[in-house]
């Protein structure tokens, strides 16, 4: 839609207080001037619409605010009423002063003149309607009936009847001659109360059939001429009831203002409203040009404008097809002032006359309105002919607008359009869309920034970080090149821009930030190729072009690698010595879902760890793209979901934040970054879903939640902790599992993960007892046995007997019970290996033992470890260790469905298991080589189907080589 | 002021005031990564780049003063909430808007050293001092129910410890002057005149308040 906005200008001081005050417009019939009066300024202003800016006229006469102004019909005599208690006429346009007509006992509010001017009707807070013989002055009648004050004066066109309604939403019916009320239509109308700025007032269309009033719910009622009988609505977006109205001068159209600050234009035909405006004030009154496309409006500040070209060029003008029967009296058709002004002069009695002429010259009437028929048969064709087509334009239109703002609202982004099943563009994360005159992000990432602004011809880029104190400070640079593509890291900068015809190639910039040599900036370009998405780690630069090229240079600007992928790039993300590339996997599909592919390149040891398809949410683009601070993958999606991935299950994404749960609608988040708890993102207001440069965005932390469904339980908040914290146990393992592998020092990770596992266990403890409360007594003993602290089950038992479920307290019990026999055995197989009389099973149990005891009790680990010689290496049971932390709900599953021995085997078996398909437990492993039996026990397989009942997180590694497993047999028998 | 004149009475410094002010808690946007402070009065931090963390007003200026970040001025700071106090403020003669306790003070320490934080500062400043002294005049005609009401107690709330400052030398001895004149007979009997014009002689002292 076109944004058209009315400018207003100030016509009368509004009054002191800011109180909004009753204004009035009006305009002669021929549009020459406008008159405009507020209720809290004794001025009326006539103002020339050519000459906006010179002065108005201004008759000074009330000496109070001016709160009705009427013209007779050929605008040769103006009348006003006003809160002085009277109604003053005047010459118009002159402005020169006639006569006070009348005098009532309270403020006036509202005056109207009938069609031949002859009949001025008066009313307002008084009781009675005043009908004022505009000649002599003299009060033809007063028409009493209302119970609150008159806010309304319509007589009809053909001037037969006059309607009035007052504060209370009373419409009346009167018929002129007798002064009778007709109908009276109680509390249509909504009750306006003493605000004396909004009035309820009525409007008779143009052609005398209908009149029209606001009704109770924010609409205008049409009543019928005669019957006064409701016809139609229109009803439609007006929140506030509606406080002024007014018919285009062919009655194919209205104007309407409302409480709500806005202004309607209905097509009445169609009952539909074809345009609005939204005011910073109330507008009280409109008035439409009775020559051209145009609306005049005043609000209750005093405030006036013209709104041109209120209705489209497109449909029918406003004033086409005038009623003929705005000609008074159906003298003639083409009658023009000085035939009015004998009419005026010479009806006494205009009714009277009135009468006598409508019945006259019938024949003429029956001709006219042929030829209105005709004219209006010719619309009708034409409009047949051309309204299709015009909705159709209108429609497409509106289309087009719409997929202009999908457009701009996606290319804001800088991403893809989806018009249809498109294919997503490539996008750099952390990027903004060019806008003109504005700074905008080249890239944002946790580290810094590089926003660039363009100026003519050139564009002007800064690097700033946000820890100033420690990142280097960067000279701001002037880019001939027009970089659209940027990437950040503690070392250095990556710039690249596309290619903008033959003489601007596509060309990559990297710029160091600290170097021992002068001039380490290095620049490479590409012919018929084009950069789509640059990405930087740890000493090395990735850039990835229109060719499907990943290339990979070194620090130096070394060409080191160039891979072919096998999609179109959308795009990368570098952390450390990872590379993370998403490319498009296939065509859309017709749903409009990405069909997207990821792989993780690892640069510095050339291996791919991972690829795999990118998971969105239906109907989604990916938005961002990136790795959290711990070097976790993730991705953002345009429908505000978060994933991550994980190891789990053979590696898959985890949603881990919902923008849809976070309740705040009027919010979009700006993902730039996440760490193991928290979404770090920039929150923009809708509609911006990117932030500007200035003011200098400020991260919001947002905590991460798995989108659980809601449980009968009640305590989605405890359930999601439990399930980070689960994900988290497994993210320190792994990384535990990496570094010993690498053999780093883990002692800093051995805390985090009993820290871990503490957060966990309370976390477990308030889950506990909120089933209990809950009455879910089996998941309470689920959770009990997931506990990893000795001390947590017994605070659960207490818990539980605090509760007062005995039943639940044994059953803990026996699982505390079980689960320290375990230990017991274990220990006491490592006091007694002999016992076994084979020396390296003695070692295994050995060594499963500390693992178990290492996690119970910390100083233990040394003895044991010292007990057990042959396992020096502390990794190894650290390793251990944390592999029974997962295991054990496993365990204690198990034991409570075998006996200890059972157990203390399963436990064995298993960690022999896992240590050889670890290939690092080198011990187990000779063991294996030594006494590699076929897997004929008989137990085994009952065992195993348990442990599959069971086995939860490491199921996969432990099973393969359990029946293998040369100890089971032996213990077994 | 009023009470100098009187040394048992207490009454603090504008500076002493403002001092208790700083330990008021803003939030800033620290442009550096800190660990977390660990001081007496509390835990602050841990500080990262462009994230939102809340320290009291002393720690804030004393980093703003070292560049390391810029203060988010509060909420009721914006012109837009200040408008609205101010207007309700000059509406209401009798209640007072709810407005921080320390608001005289953060403001003019937010207003002195963190000028670049705050947008529209001018017309910020001058806000506060159209509500400040609206306040302060209020007070005064609500203290002078003391002399027409009859009653030994006046009832404000939300006054600031600013205000509260400036009254606290006249409403103590005011205080103590219905104390002196005896408790039995608070509720005024027309036989002891006199008591009851005890307070009126008040209006000596607080005559110098209405100067500010």
């Amino acid at each position: 839609m076109k944004v058209r906005s009315v400018k207003l200008r100030e016509a009368h001081k509004s009054s002191s207080n800011g109180r909004p005050s009753l204004c009035s417009i009006l305009w002669d019939h021929q549009a020459l001037n406008f008159v405009t009066a507020s209720s809290s300024d004794p001025t009326i202003a006539i103002h020339d619409p050519l000459l906006l800016s010179s002065p108005p006229k201004l008759l000074r006469h009330h000496r109070d605010g001016v709160t009705a102004l009427a013209l007779s019909p050929n605008s040769t005599c103006l009348a006003s009423g006003s809160v002085d208690h009277s109604v003053k006429l005047y010459k118009f346009p002159g402005g020169e002063f006639e006569t006070n007509i009348t005098r009532f006992t309270l403020p006036i509010r509202v005056l109207a003149f009938n069609k031949s001017g002859t009949m001025l009707a008066a009313a307002g807070d008084d009781e009675g309607i005043k009908l004022i013989n505009t000649v002599d002055g003299s009060i033809a009648r007063v028409l009493k009936g209302h119970k609150g004050p008159v806010t309304g004066l319509g007589f009809d066109p053909k001037s037969e009847y006059l309607a009035s309604i007052d504060s209370t939403g009373t419409v009346i019916f009167w018929e002129i001659q007798s002064g009778d009320a007709l109908h009276t239509l109680k509390g249509i109308a909504s009750d306006s109360g003493l605000d004396l700025s909004a009035r309820n007032v009525l409007s008779w269309s143009p052609d005398g059939e209908t009149l029209a009033a606001p009704g109770l719910r924010n609409d205008v009622v049409m009543y019928d001429r005669d019957t006064a009988e409701k016809l139609f609505s229109l009803r439609g977006d007006h929140t506030q009831p509606v406080c002024y109205l007014s018919w285009s001068p062919n009655g194919k159209y209205m104007a309407t203002s409302s409480l709500d600050k806005q202004v309607l234009i209905w097509d009445v035909e169609r009952r539909m409203d074809i345009d609005r405006q939204k005011f910073d004030d109330r507008i009280c009154c409109l008035a439409w040009k009775p020559i051209g496309n145009a609306l005049a409006i005043i609000d209750v500040m005093g405030k006036y404008g013209m709104w041109e070209s209120v209705v489209p060029s497109s449909m029918k003008s406003p004033t086409e097809d005038v009623p003929n029967l705005q000609s008074r009296n159906g003298f003639l058709l083409f009658t023009e002032e000085d035939q009015e002004l004998s009419t005026e002069s010479g009806s006494l009695s205009d009714i009277g006359e009135d009468r006598l002429v409508e019945s006259e010259p019938p024949s003429r009437k029956r001709l006219r309105k042929q030829s209105i028929l005709e004219r209006d048969l010719d619309e009708d064709g034409s409009n047949e002919l051309i309204s299709p087509p015009k909705v159709e334009s209108h429609k497409k239109a509106h289309h087009k607008n719409k997929g202009n703002t999908d457009f701009v609202s996606e290319g804001q982004t800088n991403k893809a359009i989806f018009n249809g099943a498109k294919m997503q563009e490539a996008f750099q994360p952390g990027a903004t869309p060019a806008q003109p005159g504005k700074r905008r992000f080249l890239c944002y990432n946790m580290l810094g920034t590089i926003t660039s602004i363009e100026h003519d011809g050139y564009s002007h880029i800064e690097i700033d970080f946000h820890d100033t104190s420690r990142g280097p400070r960067v000279p701001s640079m002037n880019d001939h090149f027009g970089f659209t593509m940027a990437s950040l890291n503690e070392k250095g900068s990556v710039l690249a821009n596309p290619c903008k015809g033959e003489k601007n190639m596509s060309t990559l910039i990297y710029r160091p930030f600290s170097s021992w040599a002068n001039n380490s900036e290095w620049s490479m370009r590409f012919e018929g190729e084009e950069v789509k998405v640059v990405a930087l780690g740890a000493s090395w630069v990735a850039a990835i072009t229109s060719l499907n090229f990943l290339r990979i240079f070194s620090e130096g600007g070394l060409q080191k690698h160039v891979l072919s992928l096998d999609g179109p790039v959308v795009t990368a993300s570098g952390f450390k010595d990872e590379l993370a590339v998403v490319t498009h996997a296939s065509h859309c599909l017709p749903s409009n879902d990405q069909m997207l592919e990821f792989r993780v390149f690892n640069i510095s040891n050339g291996v791919q760890p991972l690829r795999g398809h990118l998971p969105l949410t239906p109907g989604s683009y990916l938005v961002w793209f990136g790795f959290s601070e711990e070097g976790q993958l993730s991705s953002y999606d345009s429908k505000g979901v978060l994933r991550v991935f994980t190891s789990q299950y053979g590696g898959s994404w985890l949603p881990l934040f919902s923008a849809s749960k976070e309740k705040k609608s009027d919010e979009n988040y700006w993902v730039v970054g996440l760490n193991a708890s928290k979404l770090f993102c920039v929150v923009c207001k809708n509609p911006d879903l990117f932030p500007q440069v200035m003011p200098k965005p400020v991260l919001s932390l947002l905590n991460l939640s798995f989108p659980l469904a809601s449980s009968d339980l009640g305590a989605e908040a405890l359930e999601n902790e439990f399930m980070l914290n689960n994900m988290h146990l497994l993210q320190i393992q792994k990384q535990i599992e990496e570094m010993s592998r690498s053999c780093l020092d883990i002692a800093s990770l051995d805390d985090e993960i009993f820290n871990t596992e503490a957060a966990q266990d309370r976390c477990i403890l308030r889950l506990i007892a909120s089933c209990c409360n809950g009455d879910k007594l089996v998941r309470a003993t689920e959770l009990v046995k997931l506990l990893s602290l000795e001390k947590s089950v017994r605070g659960a038992i207490k818990l539980v007997t605090v509760l007062k479920l005995p039943n639940l307290a044994e059953r803990f019990n026996s699982i505390l019970e079980e689960r320290m026999q375990n230990e017991s055995k274990g220990t006491m197989q490592t006091n007694f290996p002999n016992s076994n009389g084979n020396a390296s099973f003695k070692n295994d149990i050995a060594l499963s033992k500390t693992s178990t005891s290492t996690e119970r009790s910390v100083p233990s680990v040394t003895d044991l470890t010292l007990s057990s010689p042959k396992l020096s290496a502390p990794l190894f049971t650290k390793k251990a260790k944390t592999q029974v932390t997962t295991e054990k709900p496993e365990l204690n599953h198990t034991a409570m469905v075998n006996d200890v021995g059972k157990v203390k085997r399963i436990e064995e078996v298993k960690n022999a298991g896992k240590l050889n398909n670890e290939g690092e437990a080198k011990k187990a492993g000779e063991m294996q080589q030594l006494q590699s039996h076929p897997p004929n026990n008989p137990f085994s397989k009952p065992l195993n189907n348990q442990e599959k009942k069971t086995g939860e997180i490491d199921k996969v590694q432990v099973q393969p080589h359990r029946p293998s497993n040369p100890f089971l047999k032996s213990s077994v028998k | 002021m009023a009470g100098q004149s009187d040394p048992h009475l207490s009454l603090f410094s504008a500076e002493e005031v403002e001092f208790m002010a700083e330990d008021e808690m803003v939030e800033i946007v620290p442009n550096m990564r800190m660990d977390p402070l660990n001081l007496l009065c509390g835990d602050y931090g841990p500080f990262f780049p462009q994230m939102v963390t809340q320290v009291p007003v002393w720690l804030a200026i004393a980093l703003k003063k070292r560049g390391k970040c810029t203060i988010r001025p509060p909420e009721w700071m914006s012109v837009e909430s200040l408008t609205r106090i101010l207007e309700s403020e000059r509406e209401s003669q009798d209640s007072f808007q709810v407005l921080p306790f320390h608001y005289v003070e953060i403001s003019r320490l937010l207003i002195d050293h963190a000028r670049d934080d705050i947008p529209d500062i001018y017309m910020v400043r001058s806000l506060v001092e159209d509500i400040r002294d609206v306040r302060f005049h209020k007070i005064e005609t609500s203290l002078e129910s003391f002399e027409d009401a009859r009653s030994s107690a006046v009832r404000i709330k939300n006054l600031s410890a600013m205000e509260v400052n400036i009254v606290r030398p006249f409403v103590g001895r005011a205080l103590q002057a219905f104390y002196k004149h005896g408790s039995p007979d608070l509720v005024p009997n027309p036989d002891k005149v006199p008591n009851r014009w005890q307070p009126a002689a008040d209006p000596v002292q607080k005559r110098p308040l209405r100067k500010r």
